[in-house]
């Protein structure tokens, strides 16, 4: 075995031993050595795909909505993958479009969450002392009321449409969000890196935007992808209860309500839509636990 | 220690007011004339004006928020607009069938999640350990209502077993309270084994098997203790989402329910109700966090120690 | 290393030869590479080593608590008064853990449990080992704080009442609770202040008087091995690569990693504008040097170093070195 001992020439051959991989590129490898993450991703991105390009693969008018009475009701066959429901719509192609309603919904009221919220989570990390205070008092109050309630009281005033929910189901996640964004950077700002870039000089719009964010965007990643799951949970969850989308526009959540009434004898009503909500949120969750172990290297044992 | 008590629960009493206050605006906003729905046929411009004198509709929007917060106070809900009679005897007559079905769930999160989770903690490489992650994944995904069809769809239908409704006695429980505690026992579970794999680490820990302490009692005497903490928070920050969950359990079982009542209530545009249902919610998950910390409290030496001065 | 005694009889510790491995997915980190320890009954011995040389994971074989799923035990024997720790079943490990041995740890910060008072944790030993009732170990305990110089009283309190130099003395009263027979501690005054370093170790010697402990003393300091230990072990990439009594070491030192480390200390009789450290860096536990571990950074380093592990030599009765410079130095032992 021969000597590992190296001898260097200059200072520039020893230090690039040393130098890491791009960061990105190590957080990559660590996600793909986890096989349930990558399951998670992949699944994620089919329906995504499938979502965008559901016109193309059922026809909106005629398989998802329009009612055919004398085909109602008729197991998964050749021609009807999953049934036809009790109007006699194709199950498959309602499912499909429905995909695409949650999606939008969810991510939507996410990235409403997200930009609400952690503008206010931001402000209040950063600033600490009585904003800090303050914003997080008003949050907590919310905190007291579990989303899908609130989202609820939100769509009990203001009626049940696609935006109406957007809003009230964003509105619902901005106290968590504000609390993972503020907690964020109340940690990244007491880094001494921070303190090394104040002592130079650097504003605060460049401390925020070029240390602080950086370092924060990943546990707000994994925040994100778990809350989108929430949201879609929540949307079918309120139309479930009748309080969110109305049919007969395809959702996976009213789905399951209408066909509720006749489960008894034609049980595949109930278990496409119900197992396309299950999997789109297994497959955010998969995905939002893969990207959290693979950024926190701690959890490595 | 009463002192802590007594300073939490007074620091419930303005939190509570101020969801109050939240939901209150919400609903405040809703488009629309109450005195519309609460009149129905007998709808006039003159008996509209009256009545909305009589209820106070009139009043500036801060003298009215006072108004019910003062009457909450002395347990005065307000009266339906649709029933006409007392919200808070609604409540009353609802509330117990969801304080059960909840507790049943929180009983079946407890009491299976807790110990699965210690026990794949303390094993971390096992088959159970890694089956149990499997099953906390897939429970956690799992949406309760669609769970719930589901359970009624072999318990009831197929096997007949069990009932798929209403609320009497104890087998009318079992299905709800399982698909309500599902997401919520993956979660604890998946909690309290990785607060677990965190504490078996810990550096007292290998002082304790030093001392010749047996496995089984440094699992019960030293990590339990430790691990516990996340998993009590967990368990009450739960609470707020069982509430959340138990309208759709109540909705899927037919359960006669505060939850069911929020979702009339609001079907039918009946402001008080609505407004009763949430408030109410609101006091239990308060009561529950302030249960939490007290629990807390006892467990952790440090902070009992805060709040009783020192020596113990 | 082969370390041979004239009196065999009444050794409270014997580890022969002993190999372990932290093995992980993606290397295996060879932490102990065949290491030879001798206590004599009522003697210290000082392990001396840098960070990383692998004498905590010896000390913890002591007690077989090397971290399960990544340590492996590759091969050797940790005899404890005569029986091999390392092939007991739980049951009889329990038994002598705290007992016959005991450990004090290196950080007292995290080795107490913050939930459970100073005094349940000294009286939890007694509990298991003496088989008495709670009340009567929670008395000795008491006296057992006593003895490390903490009233009574504060029994009943809990870790992070006191200060880091007191919770090292916490540590101690449990270590010494059962009066082991062997006392091993792991670089116990690192954590603390000099000024406590100093009372702690006081303490610790007093305490090896009273109870005729024998001990094992792991530092990377040296005066703390001229203040306590009789004899001296000296570490370096899991390997013995001196041994000797405290004279053979300190004033007659043969082996160049020796010679470094003493050098390495700032002399105040002689002055010099630089430290003299060990050039170079202590080398990587899951690729190391082939030959003598030490030799890349060594200074007389032959050609000989690199190829072949040198064999033990045995300059005196107490007084061994693995150095290919001492190939040709006299005789063998009995």
């Amino acid at each position: 075995m021969e000597n590992t001992a190296k001898k260097f020439t200059t200072k520039k051959e020893f230090f690039k031993q040393y130098k890491k991989k791009s960061r990105l590129q190590e957080i990559w490898r660590s996600f793909l050595k986890n096989k349930l993450a990558v399951v998670g991703l992949v699944l994620f991105a089919l329906i995504i795909i499938v979502a965008i390009a559901a016109p193309l693969i059922a026809n909106y008018n005629n398989a998802a909505i329009k009612v055919n009475v004398q085909g109602r009701l008729s197991a998964p066959n050749a021609e009807h993958m999953f049934g036809t429901d009790e109007m006699g719509r194709d199950i498959f192609a309602r499912i499909v479009h429905g995909a695409r309603i949650s999606l939008v919904v969810g991510l939507s009221a996410v990235a409403i969450a997200l930009f609400v919220g952690g503008a206010f989570g931001a402000i209040a990390g950063f600033f600490g002392g009585m904003v800090d205070n303050v914003i997080m008092r008003c949050m907590d109050v919310f905190l007291c009321l579990p989303d899908v309630l609130l989202a609820l009281a939100i769509v009990a005033a203001f009626g049940t449409n696609q935006l109406n929910m957007t809003i009230a189901i964003g509105l619902s996640f901005t106290p968590k969000f504000s609390r993972v964004v503020r907690s964020a950077v109340m940690t990244v700002r007491g880094i001494e890196y921070v303190e090394a870039a104040r002592a130079i000089g650097a504003t605060n719009t460049q401390i925020i935007t070029k240390h602080i964010l950086i370092n924060c965007i990943g546990p707000i990643i994994v925040q994100v992808t778990l809350y989108v799951a929430s949201a879609i949970l929540t949307i079918s969850a309120l139309s479930f209860i009748g309080l969110g989308i109305q049919a007969p526009i395809p959702e996976w959540g009213n789905m399951l309500a209408s066909g509720r009434a006749y489960m008894r004898d034609h049980a595949y009503i109930v278990m496409a839509p119900g197992l396309a909500i299950f999997v789109t949120i297994l497959s955010l969750n998969l995905l939002g636990d893969g990207l959290r172990d693979a950024l926190d290297p701690r959890l490595k044992q | 220690m009463i002192k802590y008590i007594i300073k939490r629960l007074l620091i419930m009493i303005p939190v509570v007011i101020a969801v109050t206050f939240v939901v209150f605006t919400i609903m405040y906003m809703t488009p629309g004339d109450p005195t519309a729905i609460i009149l129905g046929n007998e709808f006039s411009e003159q008996a509209s004006m009256s009545l909305k004198h009589d209820l106070g509709l009139d009043k500036p929007f801060f003298i009215q928020f006072i108004n019910y917060v003062a009457n909450l106070a002395q347990g005065d809900f307000g009266t339906s607009y649709i029933t006409r009679a007392p919200v808070s005897e609604q409540l009353l007559a609802r509330f117990p069938s969801t304080a059960k079905v909840v507790v049943g769930a929180m009983l079946v999160c407890v009491c299976l999640g807790v110990p699965i989770g210690v026990y794949s903690g303390t094993k971390p490489y096992s088959l159970f350990s890694n089956i149990t992650m499997v099953i906390g994944l897939l429970g956690v995904s799992l949406p309760i209502f669609w769970l719930g069809l589901l359970l009624i769809l072999l318990f009831s239908v197929t096997l007949g077993w069990l009932p798929s409704s209403g609320i009497d006695g104890f087998a009318s429980l079992i299905l709800p309270s399982i698909a309500l505690g599902c997401n919520y026992m993956a979660n604890i579970m998946r909690t309290t084994r990785s607060s677990m794999l965190e504490v078996v680490r810990q550096d007292y820990i290998r002082t304790a098997k030093a001392k010749g302490v047996s496995q089984k009692n440094v699992i019960r005497k030293h990590a339990l203790k430790n691990a516990m903490m996340p998993t009590i928070t967990v368990i009450g920050m739960n609470v707020g989402a069982l509430l959340g969950g138990v309208v759709l359990t109540e909705t899927v079982f037919s359960i006669p329910g505060t939850g069911r009542l929020l979702v009339e209530s609001i079907n039918k545009r009946d402001t008080p109700s609505v407004l009763g249902c949430l408030v109410i919610m609101a006091v239990c998950v308060a009561v529950s966090n302030l249960l939490v910390d007290l629990i807390y409290a006892y467990i952790d030496p440090r902070i009992k120690a805060q709040y009783s001065g020192g020596r113990n | 290393m082969d370390i041979k005694k004239v009196n065999e009889k009444g050794n409270t510790l014997e580890i022969k030869n002993l190999v372990i491995h932290y093995v992980s997915e993606d290397e295996v980190v060879k932490a102990v590479n065949g290491v030879d320890i001798t206590i004599a009954s009522g003697k210290t011995l000082g392990l001396v080593g840098e960070t990383g040389a692998g004498k905590t994971t010896t000390a913890l074989s002591i007690l077989n608590l090397v971290p399960d799923p990544q340590g492996k035990i590759i091969s050797g024997e940790v005899l404890l008064e005569g029986k091999n720790v390392l092939t007991m079943s739980d049951s009889e490990l329990e038994e002598l853990r705290g007992d016959k041995v005991a450990m004090i740890f290196q950080d007292p910060m995290t080795s107490l449990n913050p939930v459970l008072t100073v005094g349940d944790q000294i009286a939890e030993g007694l509990e298991i080992h003496r088989k008495i009732s709670k009340g009567e170990a929670l008395k000795q305990a008491k006296e057992m704080l006593e003895l490390v110089g903490i009233p009574a009283e504060r029994a009943g309190e809990y870790p992070y009442q006191f200060s880091g130099g007191m919770k090292q003395r916490v540590v101690i009263a449990i270590a010494l609770a059962c009066s082991p027979d062997l006392l091993i501690a792991d670089e116990p005054t690192t954590a603390l202040d000099v000024t406590i370093q100093a009372q702690v170790l006081i303490l610790i010697n007093d305490l090896k008087q009273k109870y005729h402990m024998s001990m094992l003393m792991i530092t990377h300091d040296l005066g703390i091995v001229a203040e306590v230990c009789d004899e001296v072990s000296i570490v370096y990439a899991g390997r013995i690569l001196e041994h000797g009594t405290l004279e053979d070491i300190f004033d007659n030192m043969r082996h160049p990693y020796t010679k470094g480390l003493f050098g390495a200390l700032p002399d105040i009789e002689v002055r010099r504008t630089e430290l003299k450290p060990i050039k170079g860096l202590m080398p990587d536990p899951t690729n190391l040097p082939s030959g003598c571990p030490f030799h890349p950074r060594c200074d007389y380093a032959m050609e000989v170093c690199s190829k072949l592990p040198p064999e033990t030599k045995w300059l005196s009765d107490t007084h061994c070195v693995e150095c290919h410079l001492y190939k040709d130095t006299n005789e063998s032992m009995l």
